[in-house]
Order: C-alpha cells, then structure tokens, then sequence
C-alpha cells in the first residue's frame, strides 16, 4: 500500500516548485491592479494651459491619495517644439520621463523607435474597445498600443455675433445646415464689404500647423495619402483645387497676411480684439475667450463643407517611457487617468472632448459657455478617419514639415497651386520610400 | 641615472600653477563645448533620429548638401543678412561714438540708452520688435496710418520681412558697436589731434589719417563678431517670423535647429553646423591675414 502510494504521488522537484512559483506569482500579478508596495516616485511632462495644469494636477493629487506609496512629480513644460525637443534629448540621454503627454500625430514616432513602451501587457484584451476607434487606431501601431487615448478637440467656426448682425448674415444652427465653401467665402465678402473688422477671418495653423489643412482637402474630397498610405495623392485636381481655394482667401485679402502656415500670429487675440469676424479654431479656446472677448459678443458654429464635412483632429494621449523604471505602476497611473470618471473630470477642467465611446454619447456639464460644446461634439463626428490614420504615421511629422514648407510658399510668396502640388508630390514620395 | 635625474628635474621645473588655474575652465569648456563639437564632428557622418541608433553613412550628409537646394537658400539668406548687417551696423556705431565722444548734456543716459538692448536677451528684444512690427496692431504701421501712408506687412511678407530682421538687429548691434568704438576713440592720445590741428590738418584729415587707421583693431574685432553674429543668428529669426514667409527668412542656423529637432535628422543638421563652422572659421582666417598685412603695411 505504501509502495502503492509512493507510486501514485507526484514527485515534486526543485524546478517544478519554481514553475509553479512563478505561475502563482504571475497570476496574481496579472489579476490584480499594479500596487507599488515599496516608495515609488514618477515624473509626469505635460504642456498645458492653467485649466489642463489643474486638470492633471487634480488626477495625480487623486491617484497619489489612493496609492500613498506612489510620488508623481508634474512636469510642467512649454508646448509646441520646445517640448518634443526636451522630451527627445532625454530620451536620446536615457534621461526620459516615466509618462509624457503626446499629440496623436506624433505618437507613431515614439512607438516606431520604442521610445514608448508597449502597454498591450498592461492591458486587458478588450481595453480598447472602450476608446473611439480613431483615437484607439492612433495610440497603436503594428497591432500594438503605446499610449491610452486621453481626450480629443476639434475646429469650429467662432464669429462675432455684434459683426454679424451689422452685415445681416445668420450662423448655421445645424450640423446639416453647416455652410457650404461658397456660402462661407460669401459670408467673408459680406463682412469685407460691411467693414466690419479689417479683415474677415483667420484659420489657425500658424506656428507651422499644416496638418490642420487637411480637413480641407477631404472636405473637398480629396486626400494626402492613398488608400493603402503607400503613396502621395495630393497632386491631383482635388489636391490642387484645395490649395487654390486656401490661396484664394490670402490673394483675396480676406485672411491678414501674418496668419500664414509660418506665422506667428495668435489668432484668438485678433478675434477678441475685433481684428477679425471670424475664427477657425479649436474649442480649447473657449476659457481664453470668455475671459478676453469682452467688447463683443460671440458664438460657435460649424466647420465650412464642400462634399463632405471634415474637421481637426486634435487633442492628446499619455505614453509610458522606455527609460521608466517603473512601467507598470506608471501604466497603472495610465489606466486611472484614462477612466471614465477621471476623463469626464479633466474634460470638464480643460474644456476637452472625450474619446471614450461611453462618454461621447453623454451630455457633459462643461463649466464655460457649456451651450457651445455641443458644436464640438456634433463636429467632432466628421473627423475623417483616413485622415486621422495618415496623421499619425510615424513619418507624419517629416511630411507635415513639407506641408508646412510647401503651403506657406503658395500663400505667402505667390508659388502656383500646381507647383505646390508637385513639390509636396515629390517631397512625399522621397519621405515615404526612406 | 643621470637621465632619470634629468627627468625629475624637468618635472619638478613644470609650471603647475597656471595649469591648476586654466583647469576648471578648461574642464568645462571640453565637457561643453569641445567635446560636443567632436561628437558633432562624429554625427555629422551617421543617420540618426535622435531616439534610434546612429548608422554610419560616410559622407552622405555631405553630399545632401551640395545638392540640396534649401541648404544653398539659407547660407543665401545669411550672407544677404551679414551684409546688410555688419557693414551698417558698424558704420553707424562709429557714427553714434563720434558723436558721443564730445562733452553733450545727457551724455551718459544717451549712451546707456543706445546700450540697453544689449544687456536685454536675445528673445525679450525679439518678442518687443515683433509687437513693434505686427502687421494689425503693431507702433510702426499705426505710426504710417498716422501720416497717411499705407500699411506694409512687415514680417508677412517675402520682400519685407528680412529687411525689418535686419533693421531689429542694427537696433540691438548698434550699442555694441558705439561702446567698443567710444573706448577706442578714448584711447587715442589727444596730442595726435593739437599736432595735427597745429599742422593744419582738416576735421575730415584727423579722421581719416589719424582716427580710422588707429581704429582698425576695434574695425577688426567688430567685423569678426558682427559676422559671427550674423552667421549664428537664431532666436530673433525664431521668434519673429520663425524662417517664414516662405524661406524669405530662413537661415543657417534656423535650418540646422528645424533638420535637428523638427524633421529628426541629427546627422544631417551635424553636417550643416560642421559647415558653418568651417565657413565662419575660414571667413576669420582670411580677415586675419588681411588686417595683419594692412597693419605691415602701415
């Protein structure tokens, strides 16, 4: 019997008792949330405007409260170049933060070069599905997510309701009713000729913005790249009618000249102080104007369309660093940001609009002018999603570059609209095939 | 023994003190500067993005170069700017320190006005010329609507916008140049000018045999730094219309700054910096030489 038994009983060797070791270990570990049970300290870079800085202020000050082991240090820096030029050389340094805040269109770059770590691990299977498919399609590359979805913003048409009445023009009250490119470029003669303001309208792609054109392009039915995103499209009629129509509005004098691809003009300050009618620009400025536009009174209405409705793909996603020593508590830091309820505190704080599925169908309380959000929202649904997927090709930033290059050239300095066509034609190409 | 006696020697007699002194400036000058350089020098033959690894391509970067046209439209634009720049910028300093090397009520709060805009950094007097020379709401044009002229778009467009950079830089240049020239004029014996007054030499006569000749040093050393400084100008350029409209404005060292951190392309802005390196080093040489032989053949 107890040979018997000595038989039936499993040998459990050394190696085994590891093996198992580990399982439980990693079962454990992959069913329960990231806790650091030691002291652990994050650096969190970010830009922001004061109502963003509050916004994830609050975030860390909540998440620190229930993780009292985790210390996250914000680092608060310039926006625009300045700071994918810092966040870069420490990352070349090895010196990089543990989280940074990314724009979709430059996310594919730090994904590519691995600057950005893989979070499928951290993740479950169907995390995504909670996210807007464009904004998830623009966190991930080679089927693989390295930064979560943190909100999204877009282009409205801002007017100034006092000029608007001097000139007897109406804003469109309905998605559907938006202006058509005739009806908009009317709209801006009527304004000229009532001399309301010296100039008409402004669109906001200064301080080399190109990518905000493209909503153009495709609302005139056209694209950057083709379908496949393998070859340049934009040397076409669609392509070269766009440029034309944007030229237009510099030849026409209908656009101050300093509000060019390259120029350095803040746009919501000349719509506050009456300099212009009209604004293209995103809903982030809606704090800046409530507080500024005090001479006149102003409103929001819909993006202009041709053939179809497009508008700006903005807003941002959070990456974990490869120099991170501590992933996954930062990936932890992560995923409560990116929660429903947290999301739906920053969005209010920063005036932002959410990118998950849940909350897009919500009716949020924003805390400014919140009888305007709902343009955003309503506009936000035109976002075409090829053009979301060209912007965030990691080679989108060396062709933005282009683009930047190649349309302050036609409204600035007279280059034909073929011309510009061509050149971004071959700019693009050359990109692409390196 | 007596060679190793010899060395010792030698050892003992070495100047350590000054040694010790250069060695903290030296230490930091090699962490950030020569060593930098030497590893620019490296990059400049590699592809590299910055976040990936260096790959060795000879002289490609080189060749891009020659061929590349924007490259050849920047040091085009630079040396339109050091034109414009330097000769006026010392003419005009030495203009103002004659001037001011009389005794003139106010003469110090004139002089320190004219200085200010050196001691102000190079992003504070950019951002000011910018809100000067606003197309909508800047002094300048209000002033021309003023007296009934018409509106320019001073940075907007291709035709102005150089010429208004070139007009903030003679604002900020002009100080430096009038004090270096003033401590010049002031070093000049005053018997030169009652001997020459005595043999009945001219206003104009003392200037241009007495003056200009004993003033070339400070010429010499103006005429290299104004170059310098217009060859590396960037944060004006950066700030005031970011190398826009078009290329109308866009320089070595803008190029350099949008290859390295705008379009990642580390090895390529090395190559271009290792070229405007050689330029300006090659330019300094030769003025070297030619005010050496001005000064013999004095």
């Amino acid at each position: 019997m107890q040979q018997n038994q000595r038989k039936t009983t499993p040998h459990l060797s050394r190696r085994t008792l590891i093996k198992a070791g580990i399982g439980a270990y990693a079962a454990l570990s992959f069913g329960r949330p990231a806790r650091a049970q030691s002291p652990t300290r994050l650096n969190f870079a970010f830009w922001g405007q004061q109502p963003e800085q509050e916004g994830f202020n609050r975030l860390i000050e909540k998440y620190q409260a229930k993780n009292p082991n985790v210390a996250i240090k914000a680092e608060i820096v310039p926006p625009g170049p300045q700071y994918y030029q810092l966040l870069d050389t420490r990352l070349a340094g090895g010196q990089g933060p543990d989280l940074f805040r990314v724009q979709y269109q430059r996310i594919g770059k730090y994904a590519q070069n691995r600057a950005a770590v893989d979070l499928s691990r951290y993740l479950d299977k169907d995390f995504g599905a909670g996210f807007g498919s464009t904004f998830w399609a623009a966190a991930s590359f080679e089927g693989k997510v390295f930064a979560l979805p943190h909100h999204t913003d877009t282009f409205g048409l801002y007017y100034n309701i006092d000029h608007f009445e001097k000139a007897g023009l109406e804003a469109p009250k309905s998605l559907d009713k938006s202006w058509s490119w005739d009806e908009f470029i009317k709209a801006a003669r009527r304004l000229k000729e009532k001399q309301t303001a010296p100039y008409p309208f402004a669109m906001h792609w200064v301080l080399s913005n190109a990518y905000r054109w493209l909503p153009f392009l495709y609302q005139h039915g056209g694209a950057m790249l083709d379908a496949d995103f393998k070859s340049p499209m934009i040397n076409s009629k669609t392509g070269i009618e766009t440029i034309a129509w944007t030229q237009s509005w510099f030849k026409e004098g209908l656009v101050p000249a300093n509000t060019s691809i390259k120029g350095t003009e803040a746009t919501q300050n000349l719509f506050a102080n009456g300099t212009i009618s009209m604004l293209l620009n995103g809903n982030w400025q809606i704090p800046f104007l409530n507080e500024q536009m005090t001479r006149f009174r102003w409103g929001v209405t819909y993006m202009p369309r041709d053939v179809a409705m497009a508008s700006d793909l903005g807003g941002n996603c959070v990456a974990v660093s490869k120099d991170s020593k501590n992933p996954e508590v930062a990936a932890d830091f992560l995923k409560f940001i990116a929660s429903e309820e947290n999301m739906r505190e920053f969005i209010i704080a920063g005036q932002f609009l959410p990118v998950r599925k849940s909350l897009m169908q919500e009716t949020i309380a924003f805390k400014v002018r919140p009888e305007l959000m709902p343009v955003f929202v309503q506009q936000a649904t035109t976002i075409p999603e090829h053009m979301a997927r060209t912007e965030v090709l990691p080679k989108w930033s060396e062709i933005n570059v282009k683009l930047n290059d190649e349309l302050d050239l036609a409204f600035t300095s007279g280059q034909s609209p073929e011309a510009t066509a061509k050149n971004l034609e071959t700019a693009v190409k050359q990109i692409l095939a390196a | 023994m007596r060679a190793a006696t010899g060395w010792r020697h030698r050892v003992r007699r070495l100047p350590v003190a000054p040694y010790l002194f250069i060695a903290p400036n030296l230490l930091l000058f090699s962490t950030f500067t020569f060593l930098p350089l030497l590893f620019a020098v490296y990059i400049s033959f590699n592809e590299w993005g910055l976040l990936g690894q260096p790959h060795f391509i000879a002289a490609g970067n080189y060749a891009r170069i020659v061929e590349d046209r924007l490259f050849w439209r920047a040091l085009g634009n630079t040396v339109v700017y050091s034109l414009g720049t330097v000769p006026t910028s010392l003419a005009l300093g030495l203009a103002l320190a004659l001037a001011l090397d009389r005794p003139l009520p106010g003469r110090s709060l004139i002089r320190s006005t004219f200085f200010l805009p050196v001691v102000i950094s190079g992003v504070a007097t950019a951002v000011i010329a910018a809100w000067l020379f606003n197309d909508n709401y800047g002094v300048i044009n209000a002033v021309l609507q003023r007296i009934g002229l018409p509106k320019v778009n001073w940075l907007s467009s291709p035709s102005w916008a150089l010429p208004s950079l070139v007009i903030t830089t003679l604002w900020v240049r002009l100080g430096f140049c009038m004090v270096v020239y003033l401590a010049a004029l002031q070093s000049i014996p005053s018997d030169y000018y009652h001997a020459a007054a005595i043999d009945g030499a001219s206003r104009w006569a003392q200037f241009r045999y007495i003056v200009w000749p004993l003033l070339s040093p400070a010429t010499f050393l103006l005429l290299i730094l104004n170059v310098i400084y217009s060859f590396q100008v960037f944060d004006l350029i950066y700030v005031m219309t970011g190398g826009g409209p078009g290329f109308a404005t866009t320089m070595l060292v803008q190029y350099i700054y949008q290859s390295a951190f705008i379009t990642s392309e580390m090895g390529y802005a090395s190559a271009i910096g290792v070229v405007l390196y050689l330029l300006i080093l090659g330019f300094t040489v030769l003025q070297w030489r030619i005010s050496r032989q001005a000064q013999n053949a004095l």
